[in-house]
């Protein structure tokens, strides 16, 4: 093979070795989770930190022996914040150096080029690299009407998806939209939005739902990709285990004052100035897996929680359609209209009478029989 | 298993036909029972209808179950009186008074209200729950409970405790994940609201009815107890 590994493609890019050396702590850390540069940042108790040491050796090791990874990162019904996030993440050392120097080769939002020239491009990219590239799906994909929807350069997104899908060596679908359907999922859907996983059903697809995804748990997955050449340990929703395996609920700060039913009742009140629990403005923590409550936003700053906003659910299915925002998690999915309940109560006085004047035809003589009588007397002894 | 689909169904469509059956069978059940009329009653008073039916709400709904030696539940069957009684309380300051439900309230009747600390509530259903198994023993063991015991009674106790159980358990994140135990809680729930009305749960309702009858009929006797 006379491709250039990872380590000689970095060289080239003016990388030192010490900064190569480092370089490969931080995607142990990305990929362990513990130990990445912004979680460090953030000051993560000491107890926390493992020594990632022999990881970032075995990081180093792939990366001196591996071809770079090419991937190809494709948009549908979307709206660009899982890149956005990504390139405004605060840890620029690790997606910059994950995106821009190791891997991708096409993107549509931040690619130079543009039009038939880059669709060109990409058609030589996969063929090039033919069951090697990484596929990665930003946005969800419609499917009424042949996918009409949808269309890139005259093609809907649902025929490109199936043609990219099947020369990727891995499918990466970041976002809510493309893991669930997202916004585009949201009742009543007229656009018949699917999930990445829903139609490319011969291939494993990696799911990093969330709106956006945290660009950390991205760069993580594909680092695992990249450093092992397999996929990390996903669960029943194909969710890499490491960032998912937890609720926001079960590694909240507020938590205790949940515990202890110190619930803030609206925005500005004493209880939310006291940092007490939101789950009465509608959080959504206790069923939302993701790593929010630990590796955060913004270099490990704070996460919607923290900062006073109760979760929405993000990176769970349908969560659009899961309830008000602001409704606590208990309340019904569906608010009972007042016309649905009169016509209940309606027909269970027709039902009611009906049955009544029934029996009543039916046993004439009942009626007539001295049962008053029988009473009456039964009463005065 | 996508516990979150089936907590979106418990919670969202199926709890809207609970409730719609609900109040579709307890309105039926109100109709038929408001529809088999008086019978007329041609004996002239002997005293008035409407103390009959103030001494009886006392009696059987405000004061006196409270006062032990007054009820013949108390000392005939004290456990019935004392578990009865605590299992009640426990219900409803659960069901009124905990702050997730008192969010369901506030979405179906537009107001919220002040609600208890977790760690009381938890506790009040922690004695309710102890209370249903003393319940149940109860009817387990005592002869004349026993005979008059048949599947809808047992089932009765059933389907009152699940939501009870489940919801217990998920305050405490034990042994599930929380959106297990949050859709078994809320599909207990559905099934209790359907079954409400089919079964004699919906004393709740009728209680006072009977009540307000028997009083009208004591005090028109003069024989208020
Ligand atoms: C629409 C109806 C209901 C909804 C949405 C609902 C929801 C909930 C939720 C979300 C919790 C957990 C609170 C937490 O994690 O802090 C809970 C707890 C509980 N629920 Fe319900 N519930 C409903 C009806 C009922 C009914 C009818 C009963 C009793 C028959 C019941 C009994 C309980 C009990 C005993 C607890 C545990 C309270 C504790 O230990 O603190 N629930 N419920
Ligand atoms: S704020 Fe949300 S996630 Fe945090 S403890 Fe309260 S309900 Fe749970
Ligand atoms: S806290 Fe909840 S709503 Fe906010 S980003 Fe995280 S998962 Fe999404």
């Amino acid at each position: 093979m006379t491709e250039p590994t990872i380590y000689q493609h970095l060289l080239d890019q003016g990388l030192s070795r010490r900064e190569f050396l480092k370089l490969c702590g931080v995607l142990a850390g990305a990929m362990g989770l513990r130990c990445a540069a912004p979680v460090l940042a953030s000051g993560l108790p000491a107890h926390l930190v493992n020594d990632n040491a022999s990881a970032a050796e075995a990081v180093a090791q792939a990366l001196e022996s591996k071809p770079r990874l090419p991937v190809i990162w494709l948009e549908f019904q979307d709206c660009a914040g899982c890149s956005e996030a990504l390139t405004r993440s605060q840890s620029p050392t690790l997606v910059d150096l994950v995106l821009n120097k190791i891997s991708i080769e096409y993107h549509e939002t931040l690619s130079a080029a543009a039009g038939f020239q880059i669709e060109e491009n990409k058609q030589a990219i996969m063929k090039k690299y033919a069951g090697k590239y990484a596929l990665v799906i930003e946005g969800a994909i419609p499917v009424a009407d042949d996918g009409i929807y949808c269309t890139i350069g005259g093609r809907s997104s649902l025929d490109l998806l199936k043609e990219a899908a099947a020369g990727a060596a891995a499918i990466i679908a970041t976002g809510n939209c493309a893991t669930f359907g997202g916004l585009p999922k949201a009742n009543p859907n007229p656009t018949g939005a699917k999930g990445v996983w829903e139609i490319i059903t011969d291939k494993p697809v990696v799911n990093i739902p969330g709106c956006p995804a945290i660009p950390e748990v991205f760069t993580g997955v594909l680092a695992h990709f990249l450093v092992f050449g397999a996929l990390p340990e996903l669960d029943h929703l194909n969710r890499p285990k490491t960032f998912y395996a937890e609720t926001i609920h079960d590694r909240c700060l507020r938590r205790p004052f949940y515990e202890a039913g110190k619930f803030a009742n609206t925005f500005d009140d004493e209880g939310a100035r006291q940092g007490w629990c939101l789950y009465k403005l509608g959080c959504k923590g206790p069923t939302t897996y993701n790593s929010c409550a630990t590796i955060k936003w913004q270099a490990g700053l704070s996460f919607p929680v923290q900062s006073g906003h109760p979760c929405l659910g993000c990176s769970e299915p349908n969560f659009w359609d899961g309830g008000g925002f602001y409704q606590g998690q208990s309340a019904p999915v569906i608010r009972p209209a007042l016309a649905g309940v009169g016509v209940a109560a309606i027909a269970g006085v027709v039902l009611g009478a009906g049955v009544a004047a029934a029996n009543r035809a039916q046993k004439p003589r009942d009626a007539e029989k001295p049962v008053a009588a029988q009473q009456n007397s039964a009463a005065k002894e | 298993m996508d516990w979150n689909a089936i907590l979106e169904f418990a919670r969202g469509t199926f709890f809207q036909v609970a409730l719609l059956v609900f109040v579709a069978g307890m309105v039926y059940r109100l109709a038929r029972i408001l529809l088999l009329g008086w019978k007329p009653n041609r004996v002239t008073a002997k005293g008035s209808r409407l103390g009959g039916v103030g001494m009886s709400f006392l009696k059987g709904a405000i004061i006196w179950p409270f006062i032990p030696w007054v009820k013949n539940t108390a000392s005939r069957n004290p456990v019935i009186y004392i578990a009865g009684g605590i299992f009640h309380f426990g219900l409803f300051t659960v069901i009124l008074l905990g702050t997730a439900h008192m969010l369901v309230w506030k979405s179906l009747l537009g107001f919220g209200w002040p609600t208890l600390p977790l760690p009381i509530v938890d506790w009040l259903s922690a004695i309710a729950i102890a209370a249903m198994i003393g319940l149940f023993i109860n009817r387990l063991i005592n002869p004349v409970l026993k005979l008059i015991s048949g599947p809808a009674e047992w089932l009765n106790l059933l389907i009152v405790f699940l939501p009870m159980v489940t919801g217990y358990i998920m305050t405490h994140h034990l042994f599930f994940r929380y959106e297990v135990l949050f859709s078994l809680h809320m599909l207990a729930v559905d099934v209790l609201l359907i079954w409400i009305p089919l079964s004699r749960i919906s004393h709740f309702m009728f209680y006072f009815f009977s009540k307000a009858i028997h009083g009208a009929e004591f005090g028109k006797r003069a024989v208020t107890p």
